[in-house]
């Protein structure tokens, strides 16, 4: 099996790419309706290709190597890179004094190498599954639109973009995917374009994204000079010596990074900024609501469950450079802890069905950075396996709100449509199985995963020497979770129970979607009931992850404290809170919006609370005080500034080249013999130079 | 000539065979389509005939990596211009312009394989004298011709200083070898004392034709204004190729360090060649005439590996050698030029050349799916021409400009010459952006003006353009084998590698 790795890695990218470039040249004159089929062809071979991967890493995992912590084998993991081929070499370029008299040289390389490890491979599986269901939802769901082939093009570009993103085994090369998942985001989100909302979101989310990009091209080039390569793996040198790769088994194996003190912090804060830009955490998240504005198949996809786990991603990928620096894991969880509550809080009085759905993506994303912040394996783990159950169910619940949306015209206030079930029966059953998998119900998927980050950050609480800080997060990741099922509850018995309602846009004619629609739903709600329970029961998604070299170097460089007993305690807990959630959305909802519930929103604007949730804690407006109006003010000034001085300035610069070459065009006359003067005057303006030496022309 | 060199000559003679098969059997029959098929049949030949011999010292010839590299350049060039200039079957005068394109692509081979002044000399002007036919044969309109005389006369006066200095070399080696030559000026049996800095001149000032250097560039806007797209595709790489690996045999291995003067020449022309070209080309509004100022500017570039190569003396693990970025860049530049042009001929018709950059107005939204696909086509080539990343023209400049940076210089100030070259050329780069850019501007932001073009009749030359467009591309994503390709064929390399063969040659 593992002969076939490295043809699996290619297959993976290349059919999606293949796909769309095959909808972009013939979409509109030939296939038109028929855009979606080269696309949907090359993501289920790709699909195929992740599966075969999994299996196939999973053969050619050393025997016996199991919980990497409990045993005491030296577990290194498992990796194996395939060179494509090298994009760039520039010799020497790194060159830092080792010595008195010694100093290291490096070339700069750009390799382009796929890697195939149990997080790569987990990651490639889950993106091409859920795209494959996503662009068989879209057949149905984007019919008879005007860029029907256009859509199916991105999404073909955007797969392709992101399992490159999570298959490279390079920081520049994560950077230039990076981008590339984030241009084919920005594309769709304004896919509507003629839509001034649609268009204004794309260019807010391109925009925010971009302070985050800088964060993480920064930490890039500081990588480059405290390490002196950006591989991941290792490598041979020209002299023949192996460069240790930043992530790679030679430096991994020595027990330390290399690194430490400020730099470590910084490339740490640096790498955080970034993913905070991608995956919509605090203070950053305020594109993902609006980019809602996208096709909803886009929002299930991209802004759910696929890019904007990217920067869950490359932090679980740095994780040995996380564990280099206690300040950096705190300010990871910190962050992570602070947007789950702070997501959870906005969703609470949220009216828009997608935006809800948004809050909670922000506030569960929160919570992968949670687990990724307690520098524990157990957190690591706990934070991925909380990304790979949260797609399935998210994803889920988005494609079904695009089911809502489309039977109720496009309308997603959720004050506007009501006791929905019997008109769409099959959406409010699998509706019904994602609301309960993110609340947290005991046994689906979102409740283990939930649980394992909950106990991970209970045991760093529990932890002799560890601050306070991670016992606050721990209160407040609970917190957070009564919340989830609160606000998951509100959306699901206003849009399915209680008196029947339905909005003009409808047409009267409000039906249950076609079956491409409905078959992606159901297949993802059985997942979400059963990936948590299954993997739980197994071990098997654990064991795996573990096997990445970065997760082994966690559970050897910070071995699992023996079981506190803390795990069923907390389990329970979650549990309780759950379901406390979940009754309490009952009992305020359920039928109808109740006098209860009335009684709860004015208790809420007596002490301003509920204003504060609605207005998503003023942050957008925060941004217009802090960051546009001075921007504006500044940007005024500069206009100012541009239109009389700069300005003119440039275009007086501006013109200096085409006003030489002005003065000098009358040279080219066109006559021969002036061209020929010309010639031997040059000719004799260099002999006079050599023979009279340089220094008359300034050498 | 032995009968080691006859047989090492194989490839050139079959493209000359070819030459005359289709000039004499041209008088009888004109349909140009058919001497294309014989023309790109004997360019086969000569590659098969190339791959098959195996290389091998036969004086007056020098059969080295370099030759070879060029060699091969020359037979792939030449099959992108016989494609590019692919026409429709009435056509007279097809079989004179094929023939006279088949005897330059020999004449090139034949430079490539010198080992010899003489030699050297006769395939310069093998590639000279069927120009001025293709010249004056290809648009016989009074700008066509002026354009030929322009180009003969302004020829034969860089010929004669070229001679000039090439004969300060064997008066001062007694031979016309260059290997011989290098070796006496090596071990002092001859000497070109106080001349050495002259025939340096003078051999930089007549090759500077060639390659259209400032100031021997006069004829270059004037005469690819005047003649066809296909004369200006030749015109843009044929005199170039050779005239540099001229540059390369004459100064770099025959003059060998016999005199500082040459890096100096050598930076003096880049500076001034690649400034006047970009400045120039910022006023063009006739494309021939504005891809003329940017082959000239493109020579200023070419000309920073080779003051890189004559400075000699890199820091410790530079990464460039100056030859090898120079022929890497000549590569790049030719596909994308080459490219150009024959994407301008699928645009035109028989007798109504595109030739205006406003022809070119919104050409990205014209009607014809292929017109679309050559707009992105040109965009492709201009972007790569620019130097923007990730095409072939990013790692190009790379090359040279890093080189010129890596140079540490044997005399003083030396390094901070070739630091402020490094500067200069890319400042340049970002002038040359404004009207390479203006183009693609042209193309997508501009409503189209007069009526939409078929040109559907002309799809070898749009495949032409489609070879030329993938390659860019593709040396850009995957450029460090054809780096090393280049970096094989260098002097230095040969230095590196096989100094038993040069001893041989002797």
């Amino acid at each position: 099996m593992e002969s076939w790795i490295p043809l699996l890695l290619v297959l993976i990218p290349v059919l999606p790419l293949a796909g769309a470039a095959l909808t972009a040249v013939l979409g509109r004159p030939v296939l038109a309706g028929r855009s979606h089929l080269p696309v949907v062809v090359g993501i289920a071979g790709s699909f195929l290709a992740a599966a075969g991967l999994v299996l196939a890493i999973h053969g050619s995992l050393p025997a016996g190597a199991n919980l990497p912590g409990a045993g005491d084998s030296v577990n290194a993991g498992y990796e194996r890179t395939v060179d494509l081929w090298n994009w760039a070499v520039i010799g020497g370029a790194y060159h830092q004094p080792a010595g008195p008299d010694a100093f290291v040289m490096r070339d700069f390389r750009i390799d382009v190498t796929l890697r195939a490890d149990p997080l790569s491979a987990i990651m490639l599986a889950m993106v091409t599954f859920i795209s494959l269901l996503v662009a068989v939802y879209s057949v149905g769901y984007m019919r008879g639109d005007r860029g029907y082939w256009r859509f199916f093009a991105y999404i073909g570009l955007f797969v392709f973009s992101m399992t490159m993103l999570v298959s490279v085994s390079n920081f520049l090369l994560l950077y230039v995917f990076w981008e590339a998942v984030g241009l084919c985001s920005y594309l769709l989100i304004g896919f509507w374009y003629e839509r001034p909302a649609a268009a204004a979101a794309g260019k807010k989310a391109f925009l925010v994204n971009r302070i985050g990009d800088f964060g993480f091209a920064l930490g890039v080039f500081l990588i480059w000079t405290a390490f002196g390569t950006l591989n991941f793996h290792d490598t041979l040198g020209a002299d023949g010596r192996i460069v240790a790769g930043v992530l790679g088994e030679a430096r991994l194996e020595g027990g330390s990074i290399g690194i430490g003190g400020g730099t470590a912090t910084w490339i740490c804060l640096l790498l955080l900024l970034g993913a905070c830009g991608k995956s919509a955490q605090f203070p950053l998240h305020v594109w993902l609501p609006d980019a809602m504005e996208g096709p909803t198949p886009v929002s299930a996809l991209i802004h759910a469950a696929t890019m904007v786990t990217a920067g869950v991603y490359m932090l679980a990928r740095c994780a040995p450079l996380l564990l280099a620096t206690v300040d950096g894991q705190m300010a990871v969880a910190l962050i992570g802890g602070f947007t789950a509550l702070l997501g959870g809080l906005i969703a609470l009085t949220q009216t828009d069905l997608k935006r809800i759905l948004a809050y909670s993506t922000i506030s569960q994303l929160g919570y992968m950075f949670l687990g990724l912040g307690t520098g524990t394996v157990l957190g690591a783990t706990a934070g991925m396996f909380h990304l790979f159950t949260h797609a399935f169910f998210k994803a889920l619940l988005f494609l079904g709100a695009g089911s809502v949306m489309h039977a109720m015209g496009g309308v997603v206030d959720i004050r506007r449509f009501g006791g929905l079930r019997r008109i769409l029966p099959v959406t409010h059953a699998t509706f019904l199985v994602g609301c309960l998998a993110l609340s947290g119900f005991p046994l689906l998927s979102g409740f283990f995963s939930k649980d394992l980050i909950l106990v991970a950050v209970h045991e760093r609480a529990a932890e002799s020497g560890s601050t306070g800080l991670y016992q606050w997060l721990y209160w407040s990741a609970a917190l957070t979770a009564l919340l989830t099922a609160f606000y998951t509850f509100r959306a699901f018995f206003s849009t399915f129970y209680g008196q029947k309602q339905i909005p003009h846009e409808a047409g009267g004619q409000a039906h249950e979607a076609p079956r491409s629609m409905l078959v992606p739903l159901v297949v993802l709600a059985v997942c979400a009931a059963l990936v948590g329970g299954y993997f739980e029961v197994t071990h098997g998604f654990a064991d795996y992850l573990q096997q990445t070299p970065s997760i082994a170097y966690l559970a050897r460089q910070a071995p699992q404290p023996a079981a506190t007993g803390g795990h069923r305690e907390v389990m329970l807990t979650s549990a309780v809170i759950a379901l406390a959630g979940i009754g309490l959305a009952a009992a305020l909802y359920w039928p109808r919006r109740s006098a209860a519930a009335d009684a709860a929103r004015r208790a809420g604007q007596a002490v301003g609370f509920y204003q504060l949730s609605l207005r998503k804690f003023f942050i957008d407006e925060v941004y217009q005080v802090l960051l546009v109006w001075p921007g504006l003010a500044v940007a005024r000034a500069s206009d100012w500034i541009d239109q009389r001085i700069i300005d003119r300035l440039v275009n007086f610069v501006g013109r200096v080249p085409p006003a030489v070459g002005a003065a000098i065009r009358p040279v080219q006359n066109g006559l021969i013999p002036f061209y020929a003067v010309g010639m031997v005057f040059g000719l004799l303006v260099l002999l006079a130079a050599v023979l009279m030496g340089w220094g008359w022309l300034g050498t | 000539m032995s009968s080691d060199a006859l047989w090492q000559l194989g490839p050139e003679t079959l493209v000359a065979l070819a030459a005359v098969v289709v000039y004499v059997a041209g008088a009888f029959a004109a349909p140009r389509a058919a001497w294309s098929w014989v023309g790109l049949a004997g360019l086969g030949a000569a590659a098969l005939c190339l791959a098959s011999t195996t290389p091998q010292a036969a004086e007056p010839l020098r059969i080295d990596a370099l030759a070879l590299w060029l060699r091969w350049f020359a037979l792939a060039s030449g099959a992108l211009l016989i494609l590019t200039s692919w026409r429709p079957a009435a056509d007279a005068d097809g079989a004179e312009l094929l023939g006279s394109l088949l005897l330059i692509i020999a004449g090139m081979m034949l430079v490539a394989a010198a080992g010899d002044l003489v030699l050297l000399f006769l395939g310069l002007e093998l590639i000279s004298i069927p120009t001025y036919i293709v010249l004056f044969v290809g648009r016989r309109t009074s700008e066509g011709r002026e354009a030929a005389v322009k180009y003969f006369y302004l020829s034969i006066l860089a010929s004669a200083i070229l001679l000039f200095g090439l004969s300060f070399l064997y008066g001062a080696a007694g031979t016309t070898s260059i290997e011989g030559i290098h070796q006496r000026l090596l071990d002092g049996g001859g000497s070109l004392g106080g001349f050495a800095g002259l025939a340096l001149v003078f051999i930089f000032a007549g090759l500077s034709y060639k390659i259209a250097a400032v100031p021997f560039h006069f004829y270059a806007p004037d005469v690819y204004q005047g003649t066809t797209n296909d004369g200006a595709a030749l015109l843009s790489v044929a005199p170039k190729a050779a005239g540099f690996l001229a540059l390369v045999r004459l100064v770099a291995v025959a003059a060998e360090g016999v005199s500082s003067d040459a890096w100096r020449i050598a930076l003096a022309l880049a500076v001034l060649t690649m400034t006047t070209g970009n400045l120039l080309a910022l006023w063009q509004d006739n494309l021939r005439r504005l891809l003329a100022y940017s082959s000239i500017a493109h020579a200023g570039y070419m000309l920073i590996g080779l003051a890189v190569y004559l400075g000699g003396n890199t820091l410790a693990g530079a990464a460039f050698d100056g030859v090898a970025a120079l022929l890497f860049y000549l590569l790049i530049y030719a596909l994308a030029t080459v490219g150009t042009f024959a994407a301008l001929n699928y645009l035109g018709e028989t007798g109504q050349p595109v030739d205006h950059v406003d022809q070119l107005a919104g050409l990205a939204w014209s009607e014809e799916p292929r017109s679309r696909a050559t707009a992105w086509l040109i965009a492709a080539f201009m972007f790569s021409l620019t130097g923007i990343p990730p095409l072939a023209g990013f790692w190009g400049k790379l090359a040279l400009f890093a080189g010129a940076l890596g140079v540490r210089g044997t005399e003083p100030a030396m390094r901070s010459w070739f630091v402020g070259l490094a500067v200069l050329g890319i400042v340049n780069a970002a002038i040359a952006a404004a009207y390479y850019l203006r183009v693609v501007g042209a193309m997508f932001f501009r409503m189209p003006m007069g009526k939409p073009r078929t040109g559907g009749s002309r799809s070898v030359p749009f495949a032409a353009a489609v070879i030329c467009a993938l390659l860019v591309v593709a040396i850009g994503l995957i450029p460090t084998p054809w780096y090393e390709a280049a970096d094989r064929a260098t002097p230095a390399a040969a230095a590196r590698e096989a100094p038993e063969m040069i001893a041989d040659a002797r």
